[in-house]
């Protein structure tokens, strides 16, 4: 199995999750729409006092970015499983780590991108003040990736069930407090003039581990739930 | 030390005891809950069992 | 060595553990229930009233004992889980996921115990503590593991699929912790020390260790109890589990 034959079903796998996305471009709003939806109403239960909506700015957007991108992880294998071309995948001769990790990079293009467009529009929302919407950018852009990663290994886990959303929301809270935690004290961090720079090194530090492990760990778990 | 005494717990009766209740409770329900299964799992098994001989019974006859 | 290796194949073999564990069951349950008289005996009667908190922290001698089986019971289903992950093994996946709701009770009866002793003492029901909030955590990982593994129709298909998750969670585990802790300082929330002041004394101490060791003993019994109904439940095709069938309509 040479490099370039690798390198090449890699990009085949990449550019066909594309493709599909682009295809069914409404499925790609919907994510969107939510955290838009989300976003607006906590105003209206907490009152408009800007000086309160800043100070919960980061973490309102951090979580309704997770949640968004909760609804959205149903879709990661559920399709391929459905037609089948799962199970080509992984009797591909190509190391099946790479290839889902193609996969988790397309899902990532194609639900928490968007969601980090209209991040600042939340937090403009919200009156968070420049320097700290930087922070926030930065940490999900870093932040987001983690958690695609973190979550398709439980997609994988659960891709054997019945339609099953809310266990998987279930799982993943565990793996995505620390997540929060450091993104929103960045944010926090950022607000009050304190060096934010540690926490977001931490997410560094771990979106690294994860971007080893995390498919090593995908394909482990999609083999178990699948019994190949 | 009365018995009313202990009982009153210096006054914080109303939180040690349901501490404790709580405790016994949720533990002898998880006690009870292996026993309650095995009976289950052993009666069905017996009906089906029970089945397989009347299906027997009725094919050699 | 020999001996051990000879022990893991036997104990492997249901028949085997099922006979084993139906043996040892009741041993565990009257030397469990045997130590939780002497230590309650110890804690609630001959241990004198804390000089800080007075009679209410006489809960600790139920509610420590459940915070450390909530871990202890993790710690084994992490070995079995590995065990059974790597070799596939059928005991191993039945004793992690038989495990879990006992877990998963302990882990809830710290959290209640811990909030009925947390309102005289502190004033609340809860509190962000970094401590109460990774048991939180914990509770959910419980959960999630459970439902994972009620999730798949096939049953060995799903401890297996479970046995992953309980993997991950080791290694999350101590993640959610040291982050938890790292929030609360940032968030200078109402830190809580158990042992404020008043050092322990030993006649507190001693009803304590006991009663660990009496939550040890009623875990071995109510796994043993446990994975005996669900050996017969994965088994009961088999001539050994009819035969146990049979053997008991004829008693009754």
């Amino acid at each position: 199995m040479s490099g370039a034959r690798v390198s090449s079903a890699c990009a085949a796998v990449l550019r066909r999750d594309l493709l599909l996305a682009w295809r069914r471009r409404g499925d790609m709003a919907l994510p969107v729409l939510y955290a838009l939806i989300v976003a607006t109403l906590f105003p209206f239960a907490l009152g408009p006092e800007a000086q309160l909506l800043a100070r919960i700015a980061g973490g309102v957007v951090l979580v309704t970015v997770l949640l968004a991108m909760l609804l959205a992880f149903d879709g990661l294998f559920r399709p391929d499983l459905e037609d089948g071309s799962l199970e080509q995948l992984m009797l591909a001769p190509q190391p099946l780590p790479l290839l889902l990790a193609m996969k988790i990079a397309a899902h990532w293009l194609t639900t928490a991108l968007p969601l980090m467009v209209i991040a600042p529009l939340m937090a403009g929302m919200y009156h968070l003040p420049w320097p700290a919407m930087k922070v926030l950018l930065l940490a999900l852009l870093i932040a987001t990736p983690l958690l695609s990663l973190l979550g398709a290994v439980l997609v994988a886990l659960t891709a054997g069930t019945r339609r099953s959303g809310m266990l998987l929301a279930l799982m993943l809270l565990p793996l995505c407090v620390p997540v929060v935690i450091f993104a929103a004290g960045a944010v926090t961090a950022a607000q009050q003039g304190l060096p934010w720079v540690a926490p977001i090194a931490w997410l560094g530090a771990a979106l690294a581990l994860a971007l080893v492990l995390a498919p090593l760990a995908c394909a482990a778990a999609l083999r178990i739930a699948l019994d190949a | 030390m009365s018995l009313h005494e202990f009982l009153s717990m210096g006054g914080y009766a109303q939180y040690v005891w349901p501490a404790y209740a709580l405790f016994f409770v949720m533990l002898i329900a998880d006690y009870l809950a292996a026993g309650t299964r095995r009976r289950r799992v052993l009666k069905e098994l017996r009906g089906r069992m029970a089945r397989q001989k009347a299906r027997e019974a009725r094919r050699r006859s | 060595m020999n001996k051990l290796v000879y022990w893991y194949h036997k104990l492997g073999s249901p028949p085997t553990f099922y006979r084993f564990a139906g043996v040892l069951r009741p041993w565990c349950l009257a030397i469990a229930l045997i130590l939780a008289v002497i230590g309650l005996y110890g804690g609630l009667y001959l241990a004198p009233a804390d000089y800080q908190q007075g009679d209410a922290y006489r809960i600790i001698f139920i509610h420590v004992p459940s915070a450390w089986m909530s871990l202890f019971i993790y710690g084994v289903m992490a070995v079995a889980a590995l065990v059974a992950v790597v070799w596939r093994m059928k005991m191993a996946e039945v004793i992690a996921m038989q495990s879990a709701p006992i877990g998963a009770a302990f882990t809830f009866i710290t959290l209640c115990t811990g909030s009925l002793w947390g309102k005289p003492m502190w004033g609340t029901w809860w509190t962000w503590d970094a401590r109460l909030t990774s048991e939180l955590v914990l509770l959910f990982i419980y959960l999630g593991i459970i439902g994972l593994f009620h999730a798949f129709e096939d049953r060995r298909h799903g401890a297996r699929a479970a046995c992953f998750l309980i993997l991950v969670g080791v290694v999350n585990l101590p993640i959610v912790h040291y982050s938890v802790v790292w929030w609360n300082t940032l968030h200078q929330g109402t830190t809580v020390r158990i042992f404020g002041k008043s050092n322990i004394t030993t006649s507190m101490l001693w009803p304590l260790l006991v009663m660990m060791f009496s939550t040890k003993f009623y875990y071995a019994a109510s796994l043993f109890g446990r994975a005996r109904a669900d050996l017969l439940d994965l088994e009961s095709g088999k001539a050994w589990v009819k035969q146990i069938a049979s053997d008991e309509e004829a008693r009754s």
